[in-house]
């Protein structure tokens, strides 16, 4: 900015005016090329969150046009409920379930494959893939291995004897959940084993040669350089896996959707089935608001964390 | 690892590959099992316990797909809304990341961080608001309706990246252009976007990806079953109540072979796409 002040200071009158014209023109040049993007989202994002917020108000069914306003009541509804709380504890429970296992297991495939191997172009391709299939085809492969008749687990874990007779994952509310936190485990894993990569290829080699001459086995060599100079990825990490996993629709939706009885379902499964399988747009809404509580939260964390010390974006 | 004898250093290979190796053979497994599996006869694939390896191979599951369900035309859809929405994010973010790489002005940051904010909004959480919106713009049940929440949930991500990259380019380049009377539209067109082609091979295909795998817009704005793209296709074929497994084991493989593709060839610009958009170094 003071730049710009000086340059227009030094300037004559005659050309002021030519450089403040060329100036306001160069800056309506700059706000015009941002304006369809401002527009797109405004329409498409901002204008569905205002409504969201408004229909939470209204007793909507998905079906019909007809609105009754009904003010705060499906929120004490909603905080007055048991299967709020059993929402909740399912969400909290998915979510660290599954980060924890793509953090833990990213972290190993990527420091195995930081090293000098051959083939690593091979290996990094290999693993990303699994990123790459549609949610719902690779939910759809995990219920078939953990089918209870003809699934690959099974047939498995009876061949090993580990088990006597087949197991149902997903039939069976108290391990449905975790059948499903399998899934978004092998599709989640490989964005973290990536990320962590390219932190990990940013940390100086004479970090490692300066510990490897002081003897330091390779136990203490991840955990005195490699997790301190990896904290600000695996903390970027986590937090966007966190959010994603909140938010991760489609495989639940298509392994159990949300069942049985419920157990697999986590909010925003809920927030599906309330506005299109059970009608009620309104109550639906009001859920959908409670979810942008949490991710709002979130969404500071991030900025907070992208955005700090201070650097000029 | 200088110190270390050779011995030692081929233990460790031993180790990395060995590590490397079982979490491959257990990534690749899912995928070893739906591909043996649609290429056993219909009998053995509801055998107990499961066989490995097919006793008899047999094609005959793609020729029943193929006659007898709309993975054609799924796929199809699949190409149509990818390649749309490839296209309608592209003409909105190329023009806003461009401009925030080369100009100050007042709004920039708030601009930038807000969209980076629109990124946590997800969509299943505006699923409700986006379907009152759909249904009043009569865009229900329109390829539409899947491909603007799409290309707006990508927007942030593209916007992001291109922006970083577009910096990158040394700004003489542009000057002497100027100087001989170019627009910003023609500097844009013929000097940036060929130069930033690294960066929009990754912004392509995350986009594509994106559109391609998502099922939510689909499941929840397409009721037309000759719309479906893959996964929803896929899906439709879970919801009965005897789910027949070999073909729709054989539709997923069929869904993700353009995927294949894509990664065998593109896999660098995806992962530097993923690795810029998300985390800064």
């Amino acid at each position: 900015m003071t730049s710009v002040n000086q340059e227009y200071n030094e300037q004559t009158t005659d050309t002021r005016i030519e450089w403040l014209r060329t100036e306001v023109l160069a800056n309506y040049t700059a706000y015009l090329l941002i304006t369809p993007a401002i527009v797109f989202l405004l329409s498409v994002v901002a204008y569905p969150i205002l409504e969201t917020f408004r229909l939470s108000l209204y007793q909507s069914p998905t079906n019909s046009p007809v609105e009754t306003f009904v003010g705060l009541d499906h929120y004490v509804a909603i905080f007055q409920s048991d299967i709020f709380y059993q929402l909740l504890w399912q969400t909290g429970r998915w979510v660290v379930a599954s980060v924890t296992l793509k953090t833990v297991l990213g972290l190993l495939i990527a420091v195995h494959l930081n090293q000098q191997i051959a083939g690593r172009k091979f290996f990094r391709t290999a693993f990303l893939i699994p990123w790459g299939i549609p949610y719902a085809i690779s939910a759809v492969v995990f219920r078939w291995i953990q089918h209870p008749q003809y699934g690959y687990l099974n047939a498995i874990l009876l061949e090993t004897g580990l088990i006597s007779s087949p197991i149902g994952i997903l039939g069976n509310t108290s391990t449905a959940w975790f059948g499903a936190v399998l899934a978004d485990v092998w599709i989640g894993t490989p964005f973290m084993a990536i990320i962590f990569l390219a932190g990990l290829q940013s940390i100086p080699d004479d970090l490692y040669e300066a510990a490897a001459i002081d003897g330091a086995e390779w136990w203490h060599q991840f955990r005195y350089i490699t997790v301190p100079q990896l904290k600000s990825v695996i903390l970027i990490a986590t937090l966007l896996s966190t959010i994603w996993t909140f938010v991760s629709f489609d495989v639940i939706w298509t392994m159990t959707r949300g069942g049985p009885m419920n157990s697999s379902a986590t909010l925003v499964i809920w927030i599906y089935r309330v506005a299109f399988d059970q009608g009620s747009l309104g109550e639906a809404a009001a859920f959908s608001v409670i979810g942008f509580a949490f991710l709002l939260v979130f969404a500071i964390l991030y900025l907070r964390l992208y955005t700090r010390g201070g650097e000029s974006l | 690892m200088t110190m270390a004898g050779h011995d030692r250093t081929g233990l460790r290979k031993v180790r990395i590959y060995g590590v490397l190796l079982a979490l491959l053979g257990i990534m690749m497994f899912p995928f070893y099992t739906m591909v043996a599996s649609t290429f056993k006869p219909e009998q053995e694939i509801f055998s107990t316990p499961a066989t490995l390896v097919p006793d008899e191979f047999t094609a005959e599951a793609y020729l029943t797909v193929w006659t007898q369900t709309d993975v054609l035309l799924w796929v199809g859809n699949s190409f149509l809304i990818s390649i749309s929405t490839v296209v309608l994010t592209l003409l909105l973010a190329i023009p806003a990341a461009y401009s925030c790489a080369r100009n100050e002005f007042v709004g920039k940051r708030t601009f930038l961080l807000s969209v980076l904010v629109v990124q946590m909004f997800a969509p299943v959480v505006l699923i409700v608001g986006l379907f009152d919106v759909m249904v009043s713009l009569r865009l229900y049940n329109t390829y539409l309706a899947v491909i603007i929440p799409a290309a707006a949930f990508t927007l942030p991500f593209n916007i992001w990246m291109l922006y970083g990259y577009f910096k990158t380019i040394p700004l003489e380049l542009e000057e002497s252009a100027r100087i001989g009377g170019a627009s910003q539209f023609q500097i844009l067109w013929k000097i940036i976007l060929p130069l930033a082609k690294p960066a929009l091979v990754a912004s392509i295909t995350y986009t594509f990806l994106y559109a391609w795998n998502r099922l939510l817009f689909v499941l929840t704005f397409l009721t037309d079953d000759a719309k479906f793209n893959i996964p929803r296709g896929v899906f439709s074929m879970v919801g009965a109540l005897q789910a027949d497994w070999r073909m729709m084991l054989t539709v997923s493989v069929i869904g993700i072979v353009p995927i294949l593709i894509l990664f065998a060839f593109l896999e660098e610009y995806i992962v530097a796409g993923m690795t810029s958009g998300a985390v800064k170094e």
